[in-house]
């Protein structure tokens, strides 16, 4: 565990070495605006990284037919007014659905082996939980969810079309897993007793805090004094508080209502299945984001493999 | 014998005025503090040291806690104290400088990698070689930390251990920072943040809570995966009812309480005041996570969530009574009250 501790400290050392390196690498997932999206809904396994870590199964939304399902889904992305399409193939043994929180509202199921179009025109830019809504939240807990970002008319990098500027932009999907009552029972075709929910895997952007603290699209790096644009998504169950250290932010959205004066903040707490937007102004060193409820920092008890990632000001 | 006894007298009070100066960080700031009263001056040089404190519960369950204590010249000239859950209170004029030492020397701790203790400065932004997180660089057998803060951080923030925080943080290595205003002179002024309402009194409230299972696990057991708390603290103390409450203070009718909440428990929480015949009282909040809101609001409930804190005012009716400021600790899976989880404090005025 030293040489675990020892690493991850080479790690952080690292991302600061290669911070410059790493400012040409950081690229959205998916820069290019589509107007229409292919998912796959599939099972198979999700594996967290490093100490504590696991191979949990699970069933995704993916962006292809013959491969693995992605935790979190594949990042959807539009522009405020544009209309999108997103068609839905449900390759999994059972019934599951599409939906985009606060915009789309057809909750009737797909059945196993068929498909499903869904069209709709994104109301305001924002982030937005999509999620299979089916299965008294089960399959959302295993794996079904994704964000979908609408960016400002443009795609300037404002909150919202005349809303506050930034500089950069990273999207947090929050998650939890309970790998023995629920992903080990339903991923082996069992019934699941809802009743019952201890997760103990908690993820950022599907990761661990091991991957977390150097991935790309979760460490929110540039010149100091940059500011920031986190669009959060909780796709868990429970919910999360976010604490973040070196600066305040300021809350700008919660869960789609705009503040008309951003409210300051060091920590905020995204309730399960919810949204915020937070500006963050970039301070020069190394300093972590993580939840600050005891053991969602950790990966089955292991310390800082879950939900934690760094804030760089080079 | 004029002359002896003048001599007397004055050694007494060049005694007297050496024990003043030497207390100076322990007296309390012009208005008058409910509750707890040994806050300190983080510029006045404190150092910080770890002890075991073993308390007994309400089900007659002994649990053992890791708690601050504090000494030097801002804790008495030597002595430690303060040696509480939940203590002891830091405070920091805006532009003063923190001068805060951690001696870990005869610390309880847990063995490597999770070995020693730092102090994070929760809320302060301070930078990074003064930020107490190991992972990024920071001295976990003993450190200085030195730090400065501006007006906006007028509020309530907190310090607490960053090693290992699965286990460090619920141990009880937890304690309020306090930024105050300051005059021309660089004293502390009774506003609750820059350019805002003044108060009469003030009163900490930093909630906690405890699975008593995290108490004696360590290292990366299995056990930090499942939280299960079994007691909920207001300032290091159970107070299951109105009439056996976590603390009470009593403060002048007609007065304005400044109510500092300060939230370091792993669950969620909401916070109400009620009277005697249950209703709620509303109260203003002007400070969340120590800086100001662009308007204060007026609620009867606030919600406060792991890490977060809020700066309330109350003023207190003319006449005698009491009132019930309380603490609903709820899960996070679906925000249920949690048994035994409403915390009762008593407010006499």
């Amino acid at each position: 565990m030293q040489a675990c501790r020892q690493s991850v400290v080479k790690r952080i050392r690292w991302l600061v070495c290669q911070s410059l390196v790493l400012s040409f690498l950081v690229v959205l997932p998916h820069t290019v605006y589509a107007a229409s999206y292919t998912l796959y809904i599939r099972s198979g396994t999700h594996t967290i990284n490093g100490n504590g870590g696991a191979v949990l199964k699970v069933w995704g939304y993916t962006d292809n037919s013959t491969a693995a399902p992605m935790v979190p889904g594949p990042q959807l992305q539009a522009l405020e007014g544009e209309t999108v399409t997103v068609t839905v193939y449900n390759q999994h043994t059972i019934p599951h659905n599409f939906v985009v929180r606060g915009i789309t509202t057809d909750t009737a199921a797909i059945a196993a082996n068929s498909s499903k179009t869904y069209t709709f025109t994104t109301p305001k830019a924002g982030v937005y939980l999509f999620s299979d809504t089916l299965n008294n939240n089960i399959n959302r807990e295993m794996g079904l969810y994704g964000a979908l970002v609408v960016r400002a008319a443009g795609g300037v990098k404002k909150a919202w079309t005349g809303g506050p500027s930034f500089d950069l932009e990273r999207v947090w999907v929050v998650s939890d897993m309970d790998k023995k009552n629920w992903n080990d029972v339903a991923g082996a075709g069992g019934t699941v007793s809802t009743g019952t929910y201890k997760p103990n895997y908690f993820m950022m952007n599907g990761l661990g805090g091991f991957d977390a603290m150097h991935d790309p699209n979760s460490v929110l790096q540039d010149t100091t004094g940059k500011v920031g644009l986190l669009r959060i998504v909780n796709a868990g169950q429970f919910d999360q508080s976010l604490h973040f250290h070196a600066n305040h932010f300021q809350i700008v959205d919660k869960d789609g209502t705009r503040l008309s004066s951003p409210e300051p903040g060091d920590t905020i707490n995204v309730k399960a299945g919810t949204t915020a937007m937070v500006l963050f102004p970039l301070r020069k060193g190394i300093y972590p984001m993580h939840i600050h409820s005891a053991q969602m920092e950790t990966a089955n008890g292991v310390y800082l493999n879950g939900v934690a990632t760094l804030l760089v000001g080079n | 014998m004029i002359n002896r006894n003048s001599k007397i007298l004055n050694s007494l009070g060049v005694a007297l005025a050496g024990l003043v100066l030497v207390l100076s960080p322990l007296l309390p700031a012009s208005a008058a503090r409910l509750g707890t009263t040994d806050a300190l001056n983080a510029a006045g040089g404190v150092t910080i040291q770890v002890q075991a404190l073993d308390k007994l519960m309400s089900d007659n369950q002994t649990v053992r806690f890791w708690v601050w204590c504090a000494g030097g010249m801002g804790g008495g000239g030597g002595g430690m104290g303060g040696c509480r859950i939940a203590g002891p209170i830091l405070e920091l004029g805006v532009g003063q400088r923190a001068n805060v030492s951690l001696n870990v020397m005869m610390a309880p701790q847990e063995s490597p990698p999770y070995q020693g203790h730092t102090i994070h400065w929760h809320g302060l932004d301070v930078s990074q070689t003064e930020d107490g997180v190991p992972e990024t660089g920071a001295a976990v057998l003993g450190d200085n930390y030195s730090f400065s803060v501006d007006s906006r951080y007028v509020g309530s923030h907190m310090y607490h251990c960053h090693v290992h925080t699965v286990k460090h943080l619920e141990m009880g290595m937890y304690a309020p920072f306090i930024v105050k205003a300051v005059d021309g002179a660089g004293n502390f002024t009774n506003v609750i943040n820059s350019g805002g309402p003044s108060y009469d009194y003030e009163w900490n409230l930093m909630y906690s809570s405890v699975d008593p299972a995290y108490h004696t696990a360590v290292g990366d057991s299995t056990t930090f995966a499942d939280y299960n708390p079994k007691y909920f603290l207001i300032n290091g103390n159970e107070g299951r009812s109105q009439t056996a409450p976590a603390e009470t203070v009593t403060a002048a009718p007609g007065k304005k309480v400044a109510i500092r909440l300060m939230g370091v428990q792993s669950v969620n929480t909401s916070f109400e005041i009620k009277n005697a015949g249950g209703s709620s009282q509303s109260f203003t909040v002007h400070n969340k996570d120590g800086f100001k809101l662009p308007a204060t609001q007026t609620l009867t409930k606030l919600d406060l969530s792991p890490g977060q804190t809020a700066d309330v005012m109350v003023t207190l009716p003319g006449t005698a009574g009491s009132w019930y400021p309380q603490v609903t600790f709820k899960n996070l899976r679906n925000g249920g009250s949690y048994s035994n989880g409403v915390v009762y404090t008593r407010l006499n005025f």
